[in-house]
């Protein structure tokens, strides 16, 4: 469908060079086209990552918060859609779902040594896949992962530094490269902002409080270099922990409670690997 | 004041843009010379608004752009000439950076310049035309190039490093 889009309209669109015209057609042909909206999206990738790269100012703050999760959440239905179709290479998704399923099954009645033998091989298999198969996917790194972990042990609970419950002024104080405006998630309460040493560079670490008072952390890394992997949840430090990367940053989210860090996942529009009704959640 | 400050912004955008563009050591370009030479360029455009008082400033800020882009290219042309055509910019992994910023100075000149006018200054196709002093088509055309030049870089990065951890091994050593 793009291929009907001269390619110099979609740059004259990126580089915000069409007038007003111009621009609201070629919107509304977005809105169409999902493949047009994927092309967008990577050459505005591209612009903010050689903005980044040279330490220009971005354009505009991008929001988690507002239209962005918007774009986001579609992003997901649509990759959900995706996983269904059997898109995924070798249909990992489903091999875990029947794993899953297989382990979820009761125990026939009656059963004598030879079944429970056969139950037992069944579920050892399944262990295998389960744990064995690494996601042939895309992956967050592993170091933002230690880096968010060891941030959120070692300053979750300490005084922010920033106070602040606005997540567009919070995020505005921290500078151009850190600008990006936390999400809000329904039972969690935005305190404030910390610097934090992130994996790579220097990160934010916007702290949250949850209805019983417990900390919640969203580590945000400028990461130019990354593609966008959906969230993987893990536990780390006596923390559970989710972390994905996007627009060209990396986010670790890590409190004591799945449900906040499910809560913080889902407000900022992450792509979950591990959605909460897809089974059992990978630890 | 706004009005210094937009000129300051300027002022910045040229040096990040120049820093950004220039590859070749032999043309000193440090924070230092890119101040003066900043200072100059658009010490000369604001004169060139006091003397026009009809041009507004977005002309005066191509003018600069284009000015420094003159600049730059006569030193390549003149090196090309003192080396027989043999004029080869320092390899762009000299300059160190992420896989972007390499990418980027990887670019050919021509494609570089008008990559960084519209993604790096935020100029638009037509002003960078001007200040490139080419028809719109070309520069058009020189922006796809560099695009998808530029995403074949990062992609390409981007596949070395996610697959560096399998293929990490130790070599057994007789």
């Amino acid at each position: 469908m793009t291929g009907r889009v001269d390619p110099a309209e979609t740059f004259a669109y990126v580089d915000n060079c069409l007038d007003p015209q111009a621009r609201g057609a070629f919107e509304a042909r977005l809105q169409a086209d999902p493949e047009l909206r994927r092309e967008v999206a990577r050459w505005e990738s591209q612009n903010r990552a050689i903005r980044a790269a040279f330490g220009a100012p971005p354009r505009s703050a991008l929001d988690l918060g507002g239209v962005s999760n918007e774009n986001a959440g579609r992003r997901s239905a649509e990759s959900a859609r995706s996983v269904d179709d059997g898109a995924r290479p070798f249909g990992q998704a489903q091999k875990r779902s029947a794993a899953a399923a297989a382990i979820a099954q009761p125990r026939p009645a009656g059963s004598g040594p030879t079944a429970r033998r056969l139950a037992g091989a069944v579920a050892f298999a399944a262990a295998i896949v389960w744990v064995g198969l690494p996601s042939l996917g895309p992956r967050p790194p592993a170091g933002l992962l230690a880096a968010g972990a060891a941030a959120a042990r070692a300053l979750a609970d300490l005084p922010v530094e920033f106070v602040g419950g606005d997540p567009a002024p919070l995020a505005q104080r921290l500078g151009p490269r850190l600008a990006l405006a936390p999400p809000l998630a329904p039972d969690l309460r935005l305190v404030g902002a910390r610097f934090a040493p992130g994996w790579r560079a220097t990160a934010t670490l916007y702290l949250y409080d949850d209805a019983r008072g417990e900390r919640v952390a969203l580590m945000v890394e400028p990461l130019d270099e990354f593609a966008a992997t959906p969230a993987r949840r893990g536990e780390a430090d006596g923390f559970s922990v989710a972390v994905w990367t996007g627009a060209g940053y990396g986010f670790v989210a890590a409190g004591r409670a799945d449900a906040d860090v499910a809560a913080l996942v889902a407000a900022a529009g992450a792509d979950d690997e591990f959605p909460p009704d897809s089974g059992p959640q990978r630890r | 004041m706004s009005s210094v400050r937009e000129w300051s912004d300027d002022a910045g955008a040229l040096r990040r843009f120049g820093l950004a563009l220039v590859r070749d050591d032999r043309f000193v370009f440090d924070d230092v010379a890119a101040y003066a030479l900043i200072d100059k360029l658009f010490r000369q455009a604001s004169l060139a608004l006091v003397d026009s008082p009809g041009e507004d400033r977005r002309a005066a800020r191509v003018r600069a752009f284009g000015q420094f882009i003159r600049l730059y290219r006569r030193h390549a042309r003149r090196l090309a000439l003192d080396e027989d055509g043999g004029w080869i910019e320092t390899p762009p992994s000299a300059r160190g950076g992420g896989s972007a910023a390499v990418g980027v100075r990887s670019l050919p000149l021509e494609l570089r310049e008008a990559l960084l006018l519209v993604a790096l200054a935020g100029f638009t196709h037509c002003e960078a035309a001007e200040a490139l002093d080419l028809p719109l088509a070309v520069v058009v055309d020189r922006l796809a190039r560099a695009r998808a030049r530029l995403a074949a870089h990062m992609a390409a990065t981007r596949d070395a490093v996610a697959a560096w951890p399998q293929n990490a091994y130790l070599r057994i050593v007789k």
